[in-house]
């Protein structure tokens, strides 16, 4: 018993949990306040419509419904992971990616005109998209590196700068656009640039777009796992990120690592588009705005408590609560409240630092007292 | 002519827009206060003064309601930034994860509220947007009575508030306060400043002004589709604070080269020259943007904004 009680004692000491604890409740407290704004909206129908958002595919009665809906959700959720992945990177590295939304759009131009058009292989598309999102995120790094730009306002820029260069040059171009849905061309099953399926639409009742790009990106989370944890590069990408100057004094190059993270996150930014659009479930269509999955990678990084496995978990959420909030329009309600439920989560997700804090003076309070007990004893 | 005076009121229109969101964005900032969140804030004054646009009934006469409107905004931007100083000056959050989720919240927010607000309307699947021609035709008077050409007076607050804000700033114990809480806390804090009294002051501001620049933005139309936000007008008017030194003049100036590209891609197809060059409209659009890195380039060099700005200030450390 006593074994049990000191192994939980340990548990909760330990820092892994209580960045767990602390982003259970953020993500709690996210979910009553969208339950407040339901309520607000249409309080008859508000429990049905929170219901769905949990649920998600739970909802349907048909088991094979079911199936197949959970594996939309994993498929979405690849992406995501990706993109929270690409925020995590540069974080670790003292940058702020905010850029991550224009990397992923220049990723989707390359993704569009290589498959769609040229029709070329799957795995040289994503490689390709990754090294368009990277080298678009080191214009952000070099001018970080060399003339001192907060990467944050140029990552903005760079967002609208992409966004309009996406619309324009994919807009009526008969190669990739087409004019009846007025958006890309999709990348079908039948495709060379399709992410093969190995067996997933089986196993999630024909569901066709989860595949292969769901082991992907768990193999690229283990590796920026142990980049963090092994690696000379993970190592120096976050002795710069803790304290700039102390690593340049130490003698790692300040400019090498900058363009280092910034390319490592542009990639995975890159991939995230892969991972969206070459399995035939969208395409790039116009907008007046940035996409929001660069945003989305924000929280889901966050609300991980920036752990490249934690990341996983949080993104796995997101997308379900996001994908339960497209199901609740019929009610009466918008999908945008789930956006209102994430936004508040990394709005929380801020106090995460602090809420650490308390919990970390707690565990002195109570060292203290332990010690100051054991001195009375022996005394 | 009514061409070229037109094109002139929208980038009058433009420039106060961006000069007064910036203007804010300096009070944040020279508090110590990063001010990413002025889209957000601008939005949200946007959503709440459109919202009251929208629903205020025509019997309230036309002076009443227009003070009614541009209060609403003015508060509720406002109230919206005290998320930001809660969060980032009590509870030390990280400024840019707090401000990025405020952006998202009141964009979220605008297009949840808007959809239920105008669900009676038979409006295509997916739109937010509101309608009120009776506020545009009060808030844009015809200028010499001239038939097509409406100029927003809101403008004349801004022209106003300029000297103002530069006077508060250099002038003022508050403004030079309010200075050295971002350039040296820790010595703010020991000559007896409340440094975060003063960071919350700082933000408050910053909300405030977005959100007249909010109100401006959505009045320059008779509708606004609020998925869009603000247009990422709040991160141009960023942008025209770095680019201007956060200082008033220098930001007056920097809004007014980036408005001059921005109504360029407004109005290029009137003018026979541009439009023959058979330039995408796309081009025109990032055009703004586009400066606006190149001038980052060469004015970020010399580091010359508010030291601690993002920083969390604690007390007691070296």
């Amino acid at each position: 018993m006593n074994k049990v009680k000191s192994f939980f004692n340990k548990l909760i000491k330990k820092d892994g949990t209580k960045t767990a604890l602390t982003s259970l409740w953020c993500a709690l407290l996210g979910l009553i306040l969208g339950f407040f704004i339901l309520l607000m909206i249409n309080p008859s129908e508000a429990t049905y419509g929170m219901s769905s958002v949990l649920g998600n595919y739970l909802v349907f009665t048909d088991p094979a419904d079911k199936l197949n809906y959970f594996g939309q959700t994993l498929a979405k959720t690849a992406p995501l992971i990706a993109m929270s992945l690409s925020i995590l990177v540069s974080y670790k590295a003292g940058l702020f990616n905010l850029g991550a939304s224009g990397q992923y759009s220049v990723a989707v131009l390359v993704i569009s005109f290589l498959g769609v058009g040229l029709n070329l292989p799957w795995w040289l598309v994503i490689i390709l998209a990754m090294v368009a999102g990277a080298l678009y995120s080191m214009i952000s790094g070099a001018l970080k590196a060399f003339f001192n730009v907060n990467e944050v306002i140029s990552g903005i820029m760079l967002n609208w700068i992409a966004l309009y260069l996406v619309n324009g040059i994919l807009s009526g171009n008969p190669l990739v656009w087409d004019n009846a849905h007025s958006e890309a061309f999709v990348i079908e099953s039948g495709n060379n640039a399709y992410i093969p399926q190995i067996g997933f639409d089986k196993l999630f009742a024909g569901n066709d777009i989860v595949g292969l790009g769901m082991i992907l990106i768990l193999v690229i989370a283990i590796i920026i796992f142990f980049l963090f944890k092994k690696t000379t590069i993970g190592y120096e990408l976050k002795a710069t990120g803790l304290n700039k100057d102390a690593a340049d004094y130490a003698g790692m190059n300040k400019v090498k690592n900058i363009l280092i993270a910034t390319a490592i996150s542009g990639a995975l930014a890159g991939l995230a588009a892969s991972l969206n659009m070459q399995n035939g479930f969208t395409s790039w269509k116009l907008s007046s705005v940035p996409p929001d999955i660069g945003f989305l990678g924000i929280s889901s990084a966050f609300l991980g408590g920036l752990h490249p496995l934690g990341v996983i978990f949080s993104s796995y959420f997101i997308v379900h609560i996001t994908e339960g909030g497209s199901m609740i329009t019929d009610l009466g309600f918008s999908p945008e409240v789930a956006s209102i439920m994430t936004s508040v989560i990394i709005y929380l997700s801020g106090f995460v630092f602090f809420v650490k804090e308390i919990l970390r003076r707690y565990d002195l309070k109570d060292e203290l007292t332990r010690l100051s007990r054991d001195k009375e004893e022996t005394a | 002519m009514i061409i070229v005076l037109s094109t002139i009121s929208f980038l009058l229109a433009y420039v106060a827009t961006l000069t007064i969101t910036a203007l804010g964005g300096m009070f944040s900032e020279k508090s110590g206060t990063l001010a990413l969140s002025l889209e957000g804030c601008m939005t949200f004054g946007a959503f709440a003064s459109g919202i009251t646009m929208y629903l205020l009934p025509s019997s309230i006469p036309d002076p009443i309601s227009a003070l009614i409107v541009i209060l609403v905004a003015l508060v509720s931007a406002g109230l919206y930034s005290l998320l930001l100083a809660v969060a980032c000056i009590t509870f030390k959050a990280n400024q840019t994860l707090v401000g990025t989720a405020l952006n998202i919240l009141s964009t979220a927010l605008a297009v949840v509220m808007v959809k239920q607000a105008t669900k009676t309307e038979a409006l295509p699947v997916g739109m937010s947007r509101l309608n009120y021609t009776r506020f545009y035709e009060i808030f844009n008077v015809n200028l010499f009575g001239l038939q097509g050409v409406r100029v927003n007076w809101l403008i004349l607050i801004v022209l106003v508030l300029i000297p103002i804000v530069y006077i508060v700033i250099y002038k003022t114990r508050y403004g030079l306060r309010l200075t050295s809480c971002g350039e040296n806390p820790s010595a703010a804090d020991s000559l007896g400043i409340n440094v975060n009294k003063t960071r919350y002051v700082g933000v408050l501001l910053s909300g405030v002004f977005a959100g007249l620049g909010g109100l401006l933005l959505i009045t320059m139309n008779a509708e606004w589709e609020f998925a869009n936000g603000a247009s990422g007008f709040g991160f141009l008017a960023l942008a025209v604070l770095i680019f201007g030194q956060w200082k008033p003049l220098y930001i007056f100036l920097g809004a007014f080269v980036f408005s001059l590209f921005k109504t360029l891609s407004v109005v290029y197809p009137s003018i026979d020259f541009l439009a023959n060059l058979g330039i995408s409209s796309y081009f025109y659009l990032a055009l703004p943007y586009i400066v606006c890195l190149i001038v980052l380039v060469f004015t970020s060099k010399k580091n010359v904004g508010p030291k601690t700005v993002g920083e969390v200030y604690e007390k007691g450390k070296r």
